[in-house]
Order: structure tokens, then C-alpha cells, then sequence
């Protein structure tokens, strides 16, 4: 009703929506539409590095399925996303159209996740961790030895994404492909988090025992967790292959386990906003470095060079500051910045 | 006519002041300043900048100048990517001075697509199949070529009865794979007996497990596929156990680091490589001893500069064409037969169908903490080995 202070709902629906108020609906809406005209405007450099956040979404969404809502981490999401890309190539290598080669790919990354999630039901925190290491570093050398698939060292091609005779062939066109893959993706994950089985993960996170008495089934949920976020996983690998239509088994190290963790982390554990942004924050910082260490370059060229040297110290730099000083990540500074805000020009 | 006259004083008078302004051709390189492969990729871009910076003061490239736009990518092909991209959409980059594995494989389709010249550090055998990588160039024989051109000088020198007993030391990495197939096949064709393979890290602190497995099998060769700082932990490990075969190392494994790492475990041990090391007499060390002041360089710092003087010789033979453009470069760069980089590499010959640039490797030996030269092997350019 106009005039009121502060939401009102009449239903459990309208508490559950996921735009709650008309404004949030239309600044959304604008967004939309300025984000989808925006490869008008943009060169292939800005559409590549928004591809690659696109991607960086996906997996780092399905991964804060695992880790941050269902408390189940793993180091072993690249991996996850290896097995996506090589299934997927494999499949449109053998003339398998675009589509069904990625939900393949996904299925393949979903099954090989089952397995290994399989541990979870006995293994938890560090020694879960340890686990999904384990598999990381068994699916790279799968990934290095399985020739006949794989390509092994060499690696192997990967065709230009095609749906019904479509070529996504340019940026712009793999801008929008891989933007709706990951909208995809993030309405799943928000819409499983809505469910009773969403509620599960979040139960099995905040005490599994607990858990356990309520009548959740520990084992088939956190089998479900570890599936899922494989799946898209898969999904966010496949895209990757097709995108940069080459792929090896380098791509998919523990440093990229290790970037997606990150991804979760500065974003905001167990919040799919908060995956969001830790992707584009991870993907950006490396571009907005090298942009930095260009800049200074003309002005300051000794400082633009230790800038450049101390790239990988940044990065980890920037992560303890994050784990520090905002450990609930950026979704909870957005949350902040929103309240102060709505509540402006009083305090309180 | 009086018009005509006063036009034709005002069009030379034009063209008089009209500054001479040399045309920039620009050239992207992917650069490690940072990341696991720093060590080596930082002296091979000072040896690229180096290269650059002469040729404009050579005016190589008669009325043009080369202008680099360097990029650290940590050795992540994921930033190399973006790089291409910036260099490609913002920069307009004629060619691509390229890297590693990691870059160079993930941009392969790329540079085939968007028609990029590159010259990258990468020598992976299947990069010079230009069906697959058409766009893809380097200057040193291939990872699988250096191996072969290296067993066939030992083989040539072996003097016993009985046939030469090979061991294979390397990293489960693409790298460390990459010439392994190759090799074993044609140690087996002149003559090797393969007695052992062993599995050593990149980053490996030892390799005493893998040394005491090799030992019993007493190979007289060892291949050490790995970097420098592998080889060094592998010849001082088998110098505490007493094993003494004839080592020999691949491009990354050995360079003037490997004494200082290694200290006497790295005499005798023999490194293959496609570049000249600092000080030799060679034309090319001229303008390498300028550029550093006579300070010495790591021999990637030469292959760098090489690199770039190669690449320059495409772009020059591309500009008399009147074509400074990808597929101009590419097609000049097609043209080079037995093309001498001022003897810092063996010659150089490209061919539509066969980008090996060479089949030769240099065999240095290191003896009294310097690496000496010992040979240059050079194989039959095989079709069928071409990308394997």
C-alpha cells in the first residue's frame, strides 16, 4: 500500500521474491537494458574481460552452492570445471550440437563431482579440503594423460559455439551467450537456495547434527550440493573451451580452485549477490593492476614496475585485507552502502 | 596559370614542411614479469625491448619504428587473453610477441582467427603444423627436434659395444611430456635402450626416490626434461649417490643459473639450446654488448632478442611488399630461407606448410661453471615428424 513506512507483505511469496519493492524492480530493469546495449559501445577488449566475468560468475556461484551455502569446501572447482570443458569439447568434436554438448559437459563435471563428494558424508573442514585436493590434482592428471580424449599435453580444439546454425563467433555475440548462461545459472542457484533443499544445505552448513534430528538426510544433501555445483561448474568450463576455442590441461590447475575460493571469500560466503561481485572483482583486478602499472608507467616507471612485480602480492594482499577488515565480503559493504542510503540524510 | 603556379609553390611548400615522421608499427608482447616463470621470462623481454630499441636506431625497418606494448600476465592465460584482446581492439597490434605454453596454446585460435603474427617461447612440436597453428612461429627447433638432434649427437659419439642405455627424467606437465613420445621412438630407431622413466616436479626439492630407482638400471644418458631449477636438484642429488651418467637437458633446463644453483654437481652436465650464449663470436653480440653495456645476459635474453630481430625481418620484408599487415607478416615471415639472425640462432627457414624454423640444436656443456659450446647437431627436416 502507498504511503506505508517500510515493506509490507502480505504472503510468504512476496517475502521470498527475489526483487521484493517496485524500485528494486526498475532500477534492476535499467540495468538490464544498459548492460545489454552496452556492447554497442564496447570494444572487443571490454567485451572479452565482461565474457570472462560472465564465466567467473557461473563458477563462482555454483562453487558458494557448495562452500558457502552447504559449508562443504572444496579445492577442487577448477578441476570441476576441466572436466565441463574437455566433455563439452569432446562432445562437439564428435557432432554433438552446441547445447547438448554443454549440459554434457555439465552432466560429466555433475557425475565426477558425485564421486568425489561421495568422502563428504565422513570428511569435513580441512580434511574434506584435503579430499577435493585429492581430486584436483587426480582429474589434472587425467586431464594430461586420457589422450584419446583430452588431447593430453597438447591439448585440444575446441569449435566456435553454434546454436541451430547461429555462430557465436564474435565477442558480441559470445558477450550475450555467455551473459545468459550465467543469468541462468544465478536464478538456479537463487531458486535453490528457495527450497527445501536449499534450506537443507544451509542447515547441514550451520550444524549438521542439528541438521541430522530436524530429518535431513546428511549424506543425500550434501551428495546433491557437491552434483549441483558441479553441474554448473561444468557448464561455466564448457563455455570457457568454446570460448577461447583451445583448450589444455594447464587451464584448469589448483590456481584456479584457488581463484574461485577467493572469489567466494571477498565476495560474501553463502550469498549468491556476494559471488557475483567476488567474480568481478577477481576477474577485474588483474585488468585494473595492468591498466594501474600502464598508467604510472609514463609518470612513475620505478614505481609502475615494482607495481607490476608485486601483482601476485596484491592479489593476496587483497585477501587478507578482505578476511580482515570485511570477512562477510563485499555483499555485506553493498548491504551497508544500501542502508546508509535508504536512510539518508538520517542516521538512524 | 598564375593559379596553377601559386597551387604547385603551396603543394611543395607543403611537402617541405611536412615533418618526416617515421610510421609506428606496434607489436603486443606478453611478458612473466611476475608468476611462476619470471625467472626466465623477465631476461627474455629485456632481450626483446633490447632488440626493438636497436632496430629503431638501425632504422631496420626503413621509415617505420617498432613501438612494444608489453604486458605482465602472470603466466595465467586467462590475463594473456585479455592482453590479446587490448592488444588487438585498442591497440592495433600487427604482431604478437608471445610466451609460454599457457598463453600460447590458449591463443592459438585466436591469432588463426584475427590473423596475429606470433613469435612466442613456447616450442611445443605441434605448434609448427601451420594446418593447426597457422599463425604460430618460434625460432628454436621444437621441444621433440632438440631431443632427437641431441640423442643422435650422443649416439654418433658412442664408442662401446653394447647399446647406450637412456633414462628419461621429466616433469608430468605439458612441458615436461611434450618431446617424450618423440623421443622415445627415435631413441628406440638409432639404436638407445630406454631403461627408465622417472617423474621429477617443476618445483621438486628432491629427486633422491627417483635417482635410486634410475640407478639400478644404470642408464649412461639422462634427459632432464625440466627447468633449471629441477636440473640442479637432480644433479646434486645424484652426486650424493654417486651416479654418474652423462646428463642433458632440455631448452628450460639449463642456463648460466644452473652452476650457481647446482655448484660442482653441474660440471660436465650438457644443455641443449637454440640461442648463442653471452659473449660469443657472433655479429649478433655486437649490438648485444651495446645494449647491455657488456654486462652478461642469460642466453633467454638472447633467444629474446633473436626473437624480435626475426620477427623485424618479417615486418621489413612485409613493408617492401608494402603489406605491414598479419597476413602480410606471416607470408613474408614464410618466405625466410636459411635466414641468419646474426649467429645468435642456427639459420632460419619457414615454409607455408612447415613452420620448424630449423632442425639444429646447440649442445653446451657446463664446464668450469660456464657454459661451453660443444656442437650443433642437425637432423633431416622429416616431414613425418612435422608437429610431433
Amino acid at each position: 500500500m502507498r504511503g506505508k513506512c517500510g515493506l509490507f507483505y502480505t504472503s510468504y511469496g512476496q517475502e521470498r521474491a527475489l526483487l521484493t519493492t517496485p524500485s528494486q524492480k526498475w532500477r534492476f530493469g535499467l540495468f538490464l537494458l544498459v548492460y545489454l546495449l552496452s556492447p554497442l559501445a564496447l570494444d572487443a577488449y571490454d567485451l572479452s574481460v565482461l565474457i570472462m566475468v560472465h564465466i567467473a560468475v557461473i563458477g563462482a556461484v555454483s562453487l558458494n552452492l557448495l562452500t558457502g551455502s552447504c559449508g562443504q569446501i572444496s579445492l577442487g572447482h577448477g578441476a570441476f570445471l576441466g572436466v565441463g570443458a574437455y566433455g563439452a569439447a569432446y562432445c562437439t568434436a564428435n557432432g554433438v550440437p552446441f547445447v547438448p554438448a554443454l549440459l554434457l559437459g555439465g552432466t560429466a563435471s555433475a557425475l565426477v563431482g558425485l564421486l568425489f563428494g561421495i568422502p563428504s558424508l565422513r570428511l569435513k573442514g580441512i580434511y574434506l579440503a584435503i579430499a577435493t585436493l585429492a581430486a584436483q590434482i587426480i582429474l589434472t592428471y587425467v586431464f594430461l594423460h586420457w589422450d584419446a580424449v583430452t588431447g593430453g599435453a597438447h591439448g585440444m580444439m575446441v569449435a566456435t559455439p553454434s546454436i541451430l546454425g547461429y555462430a557465436f563467433d564474435t565477442d558480441a555475440k559470445t558477450f550475450f551467450l555467455t551473459l545468459a548462461v550465467a543469468v541462468l545459472a544465478i536464478l538456479t542457484v537463487a531458486n535453490i537456495l528457495r527450497t527445501r533443499t536449499g534450506r537443507a544445505f544451509v542447515a547441514v552448513r550451520d550444524h549438521y547434527l542439528s541438521a541430522e534430528i530436524v530429518g535431513v538426510n546428511l549424506f543425500r544433501t550434501k551428495l546433491v550440493a557437491f552434483g549441483a555445483s558441479s553441474f554448473l561448474a561444468g557448464v561455466a568450463g564448457g563455455l570457457w573451451g568454446h570460448y577461447v576455442m583451445y583448450i589444455t590441461p594447464e587451464m584448469f590447475g589448483i590456481g584456479l580452485s584457488i581463484s574461485y575460493l577467493a572469489m567466494i571469500i571477498i565476495g560474501g560466503l553463502g550469498s549468491v549477490q556476494g559471488a557475483v561481485f567476488g567474480a568481478i572483482f577477481i576477474t577485474l583486478l588483474p585488468e585494473f593492476l595492468n591498466w594501474g602499472s600502464g598508467e604510472l608507467s609514463g609518470l612513475l616507471p620505478g614505481v609502475a614496475d615494482s607495481l607490476m612485480a608485486m601483482k601476485e602480492g596484491i592479489f593476496g594482499l587483497v585477501l587478507v585485507l578482505f578476511l580482515i577488515f570485511e570477512p562477510e565480503g563485499l555483499n555485506r559493504r553493498w548491504q551497508l552502502f544500501k542502508a546508509y542510503w535508504k536512510l539518508y540524510p538520517f542516521a538512524y | 596559370m598564375t593559379a596553377l603556379r601559386l597551387f604547385a609553390l603551396c603543394l611543395a611548400l607543403c611537402l617541405a614542411a611536412a615533418p618526416v615522421s617515421a610510421k609506428t608499427i606496434k607489436i603486443g608482447v606478453l611478458s612473466t614479469l611476475s608468476g611462476p616463470t619470471s625467472d626466465v621470462g623477465v631476461p627474455y623481454s629485456e632481450g626483446v625491448n633490447d632488440c626493438a630499441d636497436w632496430l629503431n636506431q638501425t632504422d631496420f625497418i626503413p621509415g617505420h619504428t617498432l613501438e612494444l606494448l608489453t604486458v605482465d600476465y602472470a603466466y595465467n592465460a586467462q590475463q594473456a587473453i585479455a592482453a590479446y584482446k587490448r592488444f588487438t581492439a585498442k591497440d592495433n597490434i600487427v604482431a604478437l610477441q608471445g610466451w609460454g605454453t599457457a598463453d600460447t596454446e590458449a591463443l592459438t585460435r585466436f591469432v588463426a582467427k584475427d590473423k596475429i603474427p606470433t613469435v612466442s617461447a613456447s616450442y611445443s612440436a605441434h605448434l609448427t603444423d601451420p594446418a593447426k597453428a597457422p599463425y604460430n612461429f618460434f625460432i628454436a627447433a621444437d621441444y621433440s627436434t632438440q631431443l632427437r638432434a641431441a640423442l643422435k649427437y650422443f649416439r654418433e659419439r658412442w664408442d662401446k659395444d653394447r647399446a647406450p642405455r637412456l633414462a628419461l627424467m621429466y616433469p608430468d606437465h605439458p612441458y615436461g611430456l611434450s618431446p617424450i613420445e618423440a623421443g622415445r621412438k627415435y631413441a628406440k630407431e638409432i639404436g638407445y635402450e630406454i631403461v627408465g622413466e622417472e617423474n621429477v616436479a617443476l618445483g621438486a626439492l628432491e629427486a633422491t626416490t627417483q635417482l635410486l630407482a634410475l640407478r639400478e638400471d644404470e642408464p649412461d644418458f639422462v634427459w632432464i626434461g625440466g627447468t633449471t631449477s629441477s636440473t640442479a636438484v637432480i644433479l646434486k642429488d645424484a652426486a650424493k649417490l654417486g651416479m654418474d651418467p652423462v646428463f642433458f637437458t632440455n631448452i628450460w633446463g639449463a642456463d648460466e643459473n644452473l652452476p650457481k644453483l647446482a655448484g660442482d654437481a653441474a660440471e660436465g652436465c650438457y644443455s641443449l639450446q637454440s640461442a648463442v650464449a653471452y659473449g660469443a663470436e657472433v655479429p649478433g653480440m655486437e649490438p648485444i654488448k651495446e645494449a647491455t653495456g657488456g654486462e652478461p645476459k642469460m642466453t633467454h635474453y638472447i633467444r629474446g632478442f633473436a626473437s624480435m630481430y626475426v620477427m623485424a625481418e618479417g615486418i621489413r620484408r612485409a613493408a617492401e611488399e608494402g603489406e605491414i599487415n598479419g597476413p602480410g607478416v606471416k607470408n613474408a615471415l614464410e618466405t625466410l630461407r636459411d635466414f641468419d639472425p646474426m649467429g645468435l640462432t642456427p639459420p632460419i627457414s619457414f615454409y607455408p606448410d612447415d613452420h620448424r624454423p630449423n632442425m639444429s640444436v646447440f649442445i653446451y656443456q657446463v664446464e668450469n661453471g660456464q657454459l661451453v659450446l660443444r656442437g650443433e647437431p642437425s637432423l633431416e627436416r622429416k616431414d613425418e615428424w612435422l608437429g610431433h
